[in-house]
C-alpha cells in the first residue's frame, strides 16, 4: 500500500516528514549565511577603519594635504585648499557609513569614485615625472613608492568593488 | 535604487561639509586661499644671488642628487637624514643669514617641507624657498 492510500484510510496517520532533514539543512544553511555575514562585516571594519584611520591623519594637518594635493598640479590652490578642508571628513562619513550601515550604498558609492580619482591623479603625476608625496595617509605615506602607493590603492578599490557588488543584498536583509 | 544610492552620497557629501567648514574657520589664520606659498616667501634666482655671502643655500634633495651636483658652498638638508644633517646646519647658520631652500624643480615638494621644518622646529626665520629649484639655477648658471 503506498502511503497516499494509506492516509486516506487512516486519516490520523500522520505523512511522514524529513523534519530533522529540513531542520538540519536550514542550520547548515544558516550557519554558512551567518558565516559569511560575519566575514563582510569585518571587511567592512577594516576598510573604514583605513578610510577613518586616513581621514584623521588629514583632517588633522589640512595645511600639509592641500599642499600635498597642489603638488599634482591638476587644480588651482584655491581648490586644493578647499578639498583639504573636505576630502578627509568626506571619507570619516563615508567610513562610518560602513561601520553603522547607515547610507551604505551612497557610502561605498563615494569611496569607490574617490579612490579611482586618487589612483588615475597618481598615474597622471607619475607619467608626467612629478616627484611627490602621495598624500593618502599624511605623512605616514611620504615615503611610499610609486608601486606602493598604486597597490594600496588597487587593494582598496578591489575591496570596495566586492563589497559594492555584495551591498544590494545586504542592504536590503538589513535596512 | 538608482536614486536613493545619488542621494544616499548627495546627504553624506552634504554631512562632510559642516566639519569641512568647522575646519576652515579653526584655521584660517594658518594657510592662504590665494597661493601655496605666501609670496614674501619665495625667492628667485636672481635675488638669491644677489645676496651673495649673506644666504646660505639648503639642498634638500636626496643625497645622490647632492652629490652628482648641487649650488656651489650649498649644504645638503633632506628628510631622509633630517636629524642627522640639522645639527651640521645648524653649526654653519649664524644670525641674519638668510637660507634659501631648493629642490629638483618647481613641481618637488621637497624644499617647502625642508623651508617648513625649519621655521617650525628650529625656530629661524629668514627661511626661502628658491622658485623653480636647482633646473632654474641651472637655466640662469650654465
Amino acid at each position: 500500500m503506498d502511503e497516499e492510500e494509506q492516509m486516506k484510510e487512516t486519516p490520523s496517520v500522520q505523512r511522514p516528514t524529513p523534519n530533522a532533514e529540513l531542520s538540519a539543512g536550514a542550520t547548515t544553511s544558516n550557519i554558512k549565511h551567518r558565516t559569511s555575514n560575519i566575514f563582510w562585516r569585518i571587511f567592512d571594519f577594516v576598510l573604514a577603519g583605513i578610510f577613518i584611520y586616513a581621514g584623521a591623519l588629514k583632517a588633522f594637518d589640512p595645511v600639509q594635504f592641500a599642499s600635498d594635493i597642489d603638488n599634482y598640479k591638476l587644480l588651482p590652490w584655491p581648490v586644493s585648499v578647499a578639498l583639504a578642508f573636505y576630502l578627509p571628513w568626506l571619507e570619516i562619513f563615508c567610513a562610518l557609513g560602513l561601520v553603522f550601515r547607515f547610507l551604505y550604498r551612497g557610502a561605498l558609492s563615494i569611496l569607490t569614485a574617490s579612490i579611482v580619482v586618487f589612483t588615475l591623479a597618481t598615474i597622471a603625476a607619475k607619467v608626467r615625472g612629478l616627484d611627490i608625496t602621495c598624500g593618502c595617509f599624511g605623512h605616514a605615506s611620504q615615503h611610499w613608492s610609486f608601486p606602493a602607493h598604486l597597490v594600496t590603492n588597487l587593494a582598496i578599490l578591489a575591496a570596495l568593488l566586492m563589497l559594492s557588488f555584495r551591498a544590494p543584498s545586504a542592504c536590503r536583509r538589513q535596512n | 535604487m538608482k536614486s536613493s544610492l545619488v542621494g544616499q552620497a548627495v546627504i553624506l557629501a552634504a554631512l562632510a561639509l559642516i566639519p569641512a567648514a568647522g575646519e576652515a574657520i579653526y584655521f584660517r589664520d594658518k594657510i592662504s586661499w590665494r597661493s601655496a606659498f605666501a609670496p614674501s616667501e619665495m625667492v628667485t634666482v636672481e635675488q638669491a644671488r644677489a645676496w651673495g655671502e649673506n644666504a646660505i643655500w639648503v639642498d634638500a634633495r636626496p643625497d645622490e642628487e647632492f652629490a652628482r651636483d648641487h649650488v656651489p658652498g650649498a649644504l645638503l638638508l633632506n628628510e631622509d637624514r633630517w636629524n642627522e644633517l640639522v645639527p651640521q646646519f645648524l653649526v654653519v647658520w649664524s644670525p641674519g643669514k638668510k637660507i634659501v631652500v631648493y629642490c629638483s624643480s618647481l613641481s618637488c615638494n621637497a624644499s617647502r617641507e625642508v623651508a617648513r621644518r625649519l621655521r617650525k622646529e628650529t625656530q629661524l626665520s629668514d627661511v626661502f624657498v628658491l622658485e623653480g629649484g636647482w633646473e632654474a639655477w641651472m637655466k640662469k648658471n650654465r
